[in-house]
């Protein structure tokens, strides 16, 4: 990408497989997944950064997609929410969240739940107010809060990101 | 094995009732992995992308309105402005408003005028989200500004500018409601309180998933297929079929999962009425996506409603007589469901309490702001924050303690069913026992040890504050001809289908559009345990559907109702079902209908389970194999059960303003402790405790959900959340970067804790519940009135920032008028 | 919500994204994009190229030199600089503000020349650098310069960068022996909307010996209140000394009015954050 230009030909992998796409450098990382890969389990709920739906794990970092532009996720390696279960199965994480009943409409699910994935991840036995931190970027309307709290406490302590994930670190991917 | 986690809870062996179960949810297996359908994930062949373009004026004669650019853009398939859909339209908007309100004309864009910022003036249809966008960047609109009024009162109790001129006037609606004599109990009473102002705060619930929409006009059939996420889909269908010329069959509203809604995705028909036009004009469907702003801007905002005058007879014993005040309901620059709220608020009359004189002089007034329409506590929180505000000021004016307050108005126990003054009536409860129960949950005694040892001088004071409120649930509709005598609405049901299907699968669809209340799950519940057998095996069709699903007029999800109206029509669809599967069963068992019983998709002969047939056998001799069947019983049994539950309502006296406006009564009691820094006013929330009573729980989970949900939206609602504009009808907070959503770290820890008061006059016991009448919004407020302490200044906003509290600390010391008066009678104890 | 058509450009080294600010008047370096890109969705300013200097290897390094002064490259992002050994080594304070940046996936982008760059007056590191003394190390094609923080933001996104100039790294000044630094914010809600900041450098040698008092969002810029700092030297270390040096920040103090907090109290919350910043510096300072 060091010629400038309205589009570009963009390489990521997502949830480990490999997309070529061309787009245009105005696109929106969010969009760019909803609307050209059809990923639509990365959500969007505001226009300011504010809200955290959009919520992805890229480079393994948290970030929020609808503050990157597609050309800037060149040759990234992604995670989002389609890649949390195995074939259907649900990881330990998401099982929480139904079993703590952590979500209600589902809107902000997607997001929180690469928070908290991410989340466990770097710091596998949070405490509450830890946890609470590593969520504050994600906004939720209907549970305030409190189950998704527990629903992450609830898989967190000791087995750290393979309780989350059901893997042990990301090469497995 | 399957995506649904529901699935390891619920094959339990055999337990008691599925009801009352916290059973995993069905619509969680989905949900978690992504695969929801909301409105944005989907989409039809050869559809274009709609982006609106809005007023920046609040107020402002409409010029000219020039799309040729916009049209020229390449990728744009039409464009629509307002004189178009007028001269497409048949009539304006159905107006709810009798009298001057009803000569509003509302059409699906603006005409002639604009009224708010954001008020839309053209749509632009074109191939992609991104030249749609810029393409509405291209219509010019000449404008020509106009005086501008924000403020609810100076609305209507000054001369202001008028918003709709066919109207003559500001005030949409305006009504006294007068119930047993108040004045003569401020006469004799042995104190008056009087309070110059209380002001509850203009907000809204702003749910994550914005407002959206396919639209598509089907020249051919004539049919409006509309995918959306609007709540009342009925209602809608019921304003904008005249406006366009359709007949209501013409219609197909439908939706599936929705990302929130707490009332505020009801009055966006005028949005989907334009992308009808725009539709219909482009000869393609129309995809419209709200993004955030715009939702601000032009969705809809809470009612803000203003109190004044108000005058509260009070005993030297405490006992209040009644309360009498002036409110004017600042609505907006167009009726959305309005001026409803000038009725339902008084479901909840006298909140929690037995006073039996009541005045309120109610004005629904028209502003150049965002038009307002339910949210989450929809017009009785407003009042139910007014009664808990006097009842903390009454306490604190004539010393009393909050609590002893409390109990001493409190409705009692042994009351229920209380009627109130104006006709209501409360099922059940027990509030003195939940204010007892959230009173020990929180620990106030240890609470109130730690604020007295806190003493002054620490920079920090601790508040206690109580909030009780109500959560009025199934309402009449009838209510309505109190706002406008000439409306045909009374009543309100719900529908459901309860089905057999080809092959033996149970199946139920209900008219509702749930928004994350989990009624999949709780229908199959309650299905479950009247054909006894496991909710996994129970389908519920996913959201609301008009062709589909079983639909009544007032169908939807709002108001707090479920729990009865929908489940009250699952109920008695299943039971219809169980009914004809017994009797298939009893002819191909060849026993008597009576010794028969359901068990986990069979039926069987009680006692001998060698004599049974299976769910599909049934099915079969229905569908497909019925010269099996003696013709009386397969011209009679279709195993297709429909069933409308329809709530025990009269038609109220709209001359007295009086009747059962509610069914049921579901009740709140929360206490929190905050924690004030007394130099900057900044407030910390200690601990928080919420006690509800909603009769029966099918799910306590999902009940408890609903509360902490409930909590979180009214602390933040509180401290955080406003929606104000200034003189010139600009909005201050048009996106989440100003306008403060509660986060995780705002919103603490909750304890919960119940009470299970069944309803006498439900199917089952239970209560509608969730919106939560605004309790925690009441709870703060009272928490910083006992943090000002005995000779602090009085919590006369529903809103209150740290600025807020900061001044409030400041004139606690200062002699600035208070906006409180005592007035003791002469001979009266004080 | 979308963009504008813009053109995108992702340069492989410093030298090239010179080049190319420097030869193209429409073109803005795009780092972290936390800002920028909310700019771009509401079309409040327009860019014709963004230039991509986030994945730059050399703007993200942080080093810490032998006199124990720190050099933080511009796109270092908030997270990386909270959990940098390095600077928690000796600036512990500019790690602990970065970590309560608004939230993790905006720490996770953000970088800190982003946070300087766009000269908001909210934003929460351009008072801390000033506080600290710090140096703002710019590069064009032509060559190097070296800036003052407290000379570098001048106005409402306004910063003392030319067209064509990039800011490349910050380099802070170990904090002077028997000193602390402190921070207070005031914020709507947790690590949040800003209503008033102050940012307090402090060295103690029975008296304050030096100090350095910066208030944010009481004007356009982070400003150093020179009075306060007068009225601070040569005092003893008290929390009496620093109520009273705190009263003098008046009327000279003008902050505007938004929806997050009017005028007057923003000016009266100064008095309060800057006395307590000055107080937790030199309580740091006493506790080293």
């Amino acid at each position: 990408m060091t010629e400038q230009g309205t589009t570009h030909v963009i390489e990521v992998t997502i949830n480990g497989r490999l997309y070529s796409r061309t787009v245009e450098a105005r696109q929106l990382l969010v969009h760019f997944l909803r609307d050209t890969l059809d990923l639509t389990g990365t959500h969007i709920g505001c226009d300011t950064g504010s809200c955290g739906a959009c919520s992805i794990i890229l480079n393994g970092k948290l970030v929020k997609s609808c503050m990157m532009l597609a050309p800037q996720a060149d040759g990234a390696v992604i995670e989002t929410v389609e890649g949390l279960a195995n074939d259907g199965e649900l990881n330990p994480l998401q099982e929480s969240f139904s079993r703590n009943h952590g979500l209600q409409c589902g809107y902000c699910t997607p997001g929180m739940l690469m928070a908290g994935t991410y989340l466990l991840r770097e710091n596998p036995n949070p405490t509450e107010e830890e946890i609470r931190r590593g969520i504050k970027g994600n906004i939720c309307r209907c549970t305030g809060y409190v189950n998704i709290v527990r629903s992450i406490m609830d898989v967190a302590g000791g087995h750290g990101a393979e309780q989350a994930d059901g893997i042990v670190g990301e090469e497995q991917r | 094995m399957s995506a649904t986690s529901g699935s390891k809870a619920a094959t339990r062996e055999r337990v008691e009732s599925w009801s009352g179960q916290s059973i995993p949810r069905k619509e969680d297996g989905r949900l978690v992995q992504g695969e929801g359908s909301f409105i944005d994930d989907l989409g039809l062949h050869g559809q274009g992308y709609a982006w609106f373009v809005r007023s920046p004026y609040a107020h402002a004669r409409i010029v000219s309105v020039d799309t040729s650019a916009a049209v020229a853009l390449e990728g744009v398939y039409a464009v629509l402005t307002g004189e178009e859909a007028r001269e497409m339209c048949v009539v304006p908007f159905f107006q709810i408003a009798p009298g001057d309100g009803a000569r509003i004309e509302e059409w699906p864009l603006a005409v002639d005028k604009v009224r708010y910022q954001g008020d839309a003036v053209a749509v632009v249809l074109a191939d992609s989200r991104d030249t749609a966008r810029d393409a509405a960047e291209l219509v010019e609109v000449e404008y020509e500004p106009l005086a501008v009024v924000v403020d609810g009162v100076e609305a209507v109790e000054h001369a202001a500018p008028v918003l709709h001129e066919k109207a003559g006037t500001n005030v949409a609606w305006h009504g006294v409601y007068d119930y047993g004599d108040i004045d003569f109990a401020l006469e004799h009473a042995d104190h008056v309180v009087k309070i110059d102002r209380l002001h509850f705060h203009r907000f809204s619930s702003t749910p994550l998933e914005c407002n959206g929409a396919v639209v598509d006009w089907d020249k051919g059939s004539g049919v409006i297929d509309v995918k959306s996420n609007i709540q009342m889909p009925m209602f809608a269908a019921m304003v904008i079929g005249p406006s366009l010329g359709v007949a209501i069959n013409k219609f197909s509203f439908s939706s599936r999962d929705i990302g929130g809604a707490f009332g505020n995705k009801i009055g966006f028909y005028p949005q989907i009425a334009a992308l009808a036009l725009l539709s219909k004009k482009a000869g393609r469907p129309a995809k419209w996506t709200e993004y955030r702003t715009e939702h601000m801007l032009s969705s809809t905002h809470g009612n803000e409603r203003t109190f004044l005058d108000i005058e509260v007879p009070v005993m030297a014993d405490g006992t209040i007589l009644g309360v009498k005040a002036r409110a004017v309901d600042d609505v907006g620059a167009y009726l959305h469901y309005e001026p409803l709220g000038a009725v339902i608020w008084s479901q909840v009359l006298t909140g929690c309490y037995k006073f039996k004189n009541v005045k309120v002089d109610f004005t629904s007034a028209l502003t150049n702001k965002c038009p307002v329409a339910p949210n989450r506590g929809y017009s009785r929180m407003q009042q139910l924050w007014m009664l808990e505000r006097v009842i903390d000021i009454v306490a604190h004016e004539l010393d009393f303690d909050p609590v002893a307050l409390r109990k001493l108005n409190f409705v009692q126990p042994e009351d229920y069913p209380y009627q109130t003054p104006n006709g209501c009536v409360y099922d059940s409860g027990n509030l003195p026992l939940s204010l007892d129960m959230a009173l020990e949950l929180a620990d106030v005694e240890t609470w109130r040890r730690r604020q007295s040892e806190m003493g002054t001088g620490t920079g920090k004071r601790i508040g206690i504050g109580i909030g009780s409120t109500l959560d009025s649930g199934t309402n009449n509709f009838g209510q309505a001809r109190i706002v406008n005598p000439d409306l045909p609405f009374s009543g309100n049901g719900e529908a459901a289908f309860a089905k057999l299907d080809l092959y033996g699968e149970v199946n139920i669809n209900v008219g509702t559009t749930p928004q994350g209340q989990g009624h999949e799950t709780t229908s199959a519940q309650v299905a479950a345990d009247i054909l006894n057998m496991s909710p996994n095996d129970v389908t519920v069709t996913i959201g609301f559907d008009q062709a589909h699903n079983a639909t009544v007029g007032f169908s939807g999800t709002y108001a707090s109702q479920f729990a009865v109206t929908g489940l009250g029509a699952v109920m008695g669809a299943t039971a219809k079902l169980r009914d004809e599967i017994l009797e298939v069963g009893a002819f191909a068992l060849q026993a008597p209908k009576d010794d028969l019983e359901l068990r986990d998709g069979a039926c069987l002969v009680k006692g001998d389970p060698s004599r049974s047939i299976p769910f599909i056998g049934i099915a079969n001799l229905i569908y497909t194999n019925n010269a099996m069947l003696p013709s009386e019983l397969s011209s009679r049994i279709d195993l297709n059960c429909r069933y409308v539950y329809i709530p025990p309502f009269e038609v109220p006296d709209v001359e007295r303003k009086m009747g059962n406006l509610t069914l049921t009564y579901a009740s709140q009691i929360h206490v929190c402790v905050v924690e004030v820094d007394e130099e900057t006013g900044v407030v910390e929330i200690l601990s928080y405790v919420a006690v509800d009573d909603c009769g029966k729980r099918i799910n306590p989970q999902i009940v408890e959900g609903q509360v902490h949900g409930a909590v979180g939206l009214g602390i933040a609602a509180a401290l955080y959340e406003a929606f104000e504009y200034d003189e010139d009808g600009q909005l201050q907070e048009p996106s989440f970067y100003e306008y403060h959503v509660g986060t995780a770290m705002d919103i603490p820890d909750i304890r919960t804790g119940n009470i299970e008061s069944p309803s006498p006059f439900t199917p089952n016991g239970a209560k509608g519940m969730g919106e939560g009448g605004g309790a925690a919004v009441h709870t703060i407020c009272s928490a910083l009135q006992d943090a000002l302490g005995k000779d602090g200044a009085i919590v006369f906003d529903s809103h209150n920032t740290w600025e807020r509290v900061y001044q409030l600390l400041q004139s606690s010391q200062g002699n600035e008028p208070r906006g409180v008066r005592v007035i003791s009678r002469e001979g009266g104890a004080a | 919500m979308l963009l504008k058509s813009v053109n995108y450009v992702r340069p492989e080294s410093v030298t090239e994204a010179l080049d190319i600010l420097s030869s193209n008047e429409g073109a803005a370096p795009l780092a972290g994009g936390q800002s920028l890109t909310n700019v771009l969705k509401h079309r409040v300013a327009s860019v014709d190229l963004l230039v991509d200097i986030s994945a730059l290897g050399e703007l993200r390094t942080i080093t810490r030199a032998g006199d124990g002064s720190l050099e933080v490259g511009a796109c270092v992002t908030y997270d990386e600089i909270d959990h940098s050994p390095d600077v928690r080594a000796g600036h512990a304070i500019l790690a602990r503000e970065s970590s309560h940046i608004e939230d993790q996936q905006i720490r996770n982008r953000g970088t800190i020349g982003g946070n300087c760059c766009l000269s908001d007056p909210t934003n929460n590191l351009p008072p801390l650098l000033v506080a600290l003394d710090a140096t703002m190390n710019i590069r064009a094609v032509g060559g190097t310069r070296h800036v003052a923080a407290e000379d570098f933001f001048k106005g409402y996104f306004l910063t003392a960068l030319e067209p064509g100039e990039l800011l490349v790294s910050i380099t802070i000044p170990p904090i002077p022996v028997g000193g602390g630094a402190g921070y207070v914010s005031l914020s709507v809600a947790t690590d949040s909307k800003t209503i008033v900041r102050a940012a307090a450098r402090v060295r103690v040698d029975g008296v304050i010996e030096e100090v350095r008092v910066v208030l944010a969002r009481v004007a356009s810029v982070p400003i150093r209140h020179h009075a306060m700092e007068e009225a601070l030297r040569g005092v003893a270390p008290t929390a009496e000394l620093v109520r009273a040096a705190a009263e003098v920040i008046g009327s000279d103090v003008e902050p505007i009015a938004d929806g997050h907090g009017s005028s007057d109290y923003r000016r009266k919350m100064a008095r309060v954050v800057a006395r307590r910043a000055v107080l937790a510096a030199i309580e740091e300072g006493g506790r080293k």
